[in-house]
Parts: C-alpha cells; structure tokens; sequence
C-alpha cells in the first residue's frame, strides 16, 4: 500500500522526539519514500498523456479516482518526509544549544578545541571509521546551525547565552579527570587535566569539560 | 497541531473503512488484488488521509455522490460506546488505537453525531481525573512509589499500572505534564525549606 513506507519513517520520527540522543538517519528509508512518489508521479504522467486534451473528470470517473489517490499518496509521503527531517532538525537544533558538538554526534573522538573560556587542548585519535548518525546535509546544517548560534552570542561578551540556568553554589569546584584533556589555560595558571587526578577550579573555567564529559564535578 | 506534527500524522493513518461507489479499473491494489479492478461496492479499509477525501462529494456532480462512502472506524463503534458509557475508566482507548481522541476528533468532523460527542466528552473529564490522581501518587511516593518507580516514564506502580497502560497518546501527555507538575513544585517546596 502506497504510504505505508512514509508511516515507517513518521513512526521514527515519533520515537525520536523521546530519546534524549538522535538515532541514525534512516537512509534506505528515506530513499524508498522519495523513490515511490517519482514512481507515482510517472505513472500520473502516463495516464494523463494516454488520455491527452480529452480527458473530463466528470465522465470518466473511475480515472479522476485512480488520479486522485495517486495524488493523495504523493503528497501523504511528501509530509512525512517533511515531518520526519523537521524532527531531526528540531533535535540538532536543541543539541547545539545545549552544547554538543557535532564530532560528538559523528561517533568520532575528533581532536577539536573548545570554543569559550577553556582553551582546551584536547588530545584524541580521528576516528575516521565510525559512522555518522547523521546524514551529510544534516551535518552540514549542524555546521552551519552551530555558526550561527555562535555569531549570535557573539553579540554579548558578558553573558554565556548556553551556560546554566542554576545559580552557582561556589565559585569553585572539585572536578575529578575522566579523560585525558590536556592542559588548559586559567586565570591561575595552567592546570594538565590527566586521567583520574582531582582539582580544586574555578567552575566557569571548566564547565564546558563538564557537558562534554572530560571532568566530573564532585559534591 | 500542524503540518508538521507526528502525531496528527500517525491519526491520519488509522484505518476506517469505506466502500467505493463506483468501479475502478486501476484501484485493485487497495483491495490487495492489483490484477483485478475494484469494484464499486467493495469494501476496503483506506487510510484517513486518503479516506478523507475520498468521502468528500465530486464537484460538478449531482449532490451526495462521492468516490467512496465511509463509516466510522471500529475504535469508535457501537460497542467501544456503551463499554465507556458503562465506565470510562476500564476500557484500555490504548487497546483500541493510540490515537484514540484524535481519531475521534478527525471523525467528528466529518460526522453529526451528537451521542458520541457526549460520550467522549464524559469519558475523557472522567479519565482525566483519574490521570491527574495517578500523576500526583508518582510524583509524590505517597502510593508507596519506590525511587526506581518515580525514574520510569510512568511513575506508579501496583493497581493505577493498567489503568495508565490503557492511556492514548494525549492522555499520556496529560499525564507526564501533571506528572513533572507535581514533582517540580515538591522539588522546589524541599528546596525553600533548605535555605
């Protein structure tokens, strides 16, 4: 039955907006979709062309009928289509607001530097062969999502529009190291972030190695 | 709401049964038969979003005449009716489609039926009373709710747990927002008395 492919995907989509992370592109899925409305849009064609300048809806029923359905299934796929990339976009969007980066997303420990206030060096091997969750456009819409994001902020140097609604207890804060994340630039110094050791910071300083999982904060 | 919603969507997929008016020679793949024509006067269940329209009058034709006459899809019928008059609160909607109240919305518009509007309408103030007794029991871990209760999705355990299996999606809705209403405002009640 043309449409139940479109209902596959839609089903996807409502799984997604559940999860907390994004599952990967559905592909083959979406291919399959594209593939039968240009299988319906030909046949349409087809029809149409036989049929040629004569063609009356109101004698000849049973055809108008045939054409409207094919129509129907056209545009039902087309919207699920839509329906099914807008919630994966509304997703990346709320990603990169909260903080992820798109290397994150990709599977891949990529070697990246933090943006903001810690000038982290972060050590990590390019993991090439991991697959990606996301498809090549939504990559580049996260890309380019993230710019944006970042010129906009960019606006007021005095406030972190992402950082965290909670009012800070201490200006400081024992973190403990999970992963190496090599040495970041304070305002007291540089500190050599290795694996397992434990330091008293200034939390601005470090939050962003928090959401990206490098430290932990301890209580 | 909206073009671009996943629920309405996925409404619009639930099967409602029609019976086509008049004969097709290309349609016989909705009858799952793609050699043979379909006949007018079979009976095919068809999706909403092409039911639909299909239902709706030919323009340029004599009044009443449509492609396909629908009635009312089974999660609607005469017997879902009187078990929700009997008592709204023991039949699973979930059982009978996970869209049950936009369904039910959808049909209404395109039937007069005053009855059911009642009923529904009855079954869903009844219902949601339940839910919101069901949301604050969770939120709270007054009903004996465990910390591993209170991290699932449906924060209650023992006898309310069928009950909210049976809920559809706007009921389940319903029942999260009152769920995190009520767990955030004792959150902030135990914060206030801290400092």
């Amino acid at each position: 039955m043309y449409g139940d492919l479109g209902n596959k995907l839609v089903q996807h989509a409502k799984r997604t907006q559940n999860l907390t992370h994004l599952p990967p592109y559905q592909t083959e899925l979406v291919r399959n979709v594209a593939h039968e409305v240009r299988d319906l849009d030909k046949y349409t064609k087809s029809i149409l062309e036989q049929l040629g300048d004569s063609f009356d809806p109101n004698t000849d029923q049973a055809t108008a009928c045939t054409l409207t359905v094919s129509h129907l299934a056209m545009r039902r796929n087309k919207r699920c289509l839509l329906a099914y990339h807008r919630t994966r976009t509304d997703k990346l969007e709320e990603l990169v607001w909260s903080g992820s980066d798109i290397a994150d997303l990709a599977g891949q420990q990529q070697q990246r530097a933090a943006p903001g206030g810690a000038g982290a060096n972060v050590s990590g091997m390019n993991g090439d062969g991991a697959s990606s969750s996301l498809s090549p456009q939504e990559e580049d819409y996260m890309r380019q999502y993230s710019d944006l994001l970042a010129a906009y902020k960019g606006q007021w140097t005095d406030i972190d529009l992402t950082g965290s609604l909670e009012p800070p207890r201490d200006l400081f804060i024992d973190v403990r190291v999970l992963k190496d994340a090599g040495e970041i630039q304070t305002e007291y110094g540089a500190i050599n972030l290795t694996k397992n050791s434990q330091f008293y910071v200034r939390q601005g300083d470090v939050e962003r190695l928090i959401a990206q999982g490098y430290l932990q904060k301890l209580s | 709401m909206g073009y671009y919603d996943v629920d309405e969507i996925l409404t619009e997929a639930e099967k409602i049964p029609c019976t086509f008016n008049l004969t097709c020679p290309d349609l016989g793949y909705l009858d799952n038969n793609p050699s043979a024509p379909l006949k007018s006067g079979t009976e095919v269940s068809l999706p909403l979003w092409l039911a639909e329209l299909l239902a709706l009058p030919i323009p340029g034709s004599e009044a009443d005449s449509a492609y396909a006459t629908i009635e009312l899809p089974p999660p609607l019928s005469q017997e879902v009716v009187q078990a929700l008059k009997a008592d709204p609160r023991a039949v699973p909607l979930r059982d009978q489609s996970a869209h049950f109240y936009s369904l039910a919305t959808r049909m209404l518009d395109l039937f007069d039926e005053k009855e059911l509007t009642a009923v529904l309408r009855k079954t869903f103030a009844v219902r949601a009373g339940e839910i919101a007794l069901h949301a604050r029991k969770g939120a709270t871990g007054a009903g004996g709710g465990t910390a591993e209760d209170k991290a699932s999705n449906l924060g209650v355990g023992g006898a309310g747990e069928e009950f909210l299996r049976g809920l559809d999606e706007w009921e389940r809705r319903l029942f999260r927002k009152a769920h995190d209403g009520a767990k955030s405002g004792k959150e902030w009640m135990d914060g206030v008395k801290k400092h």
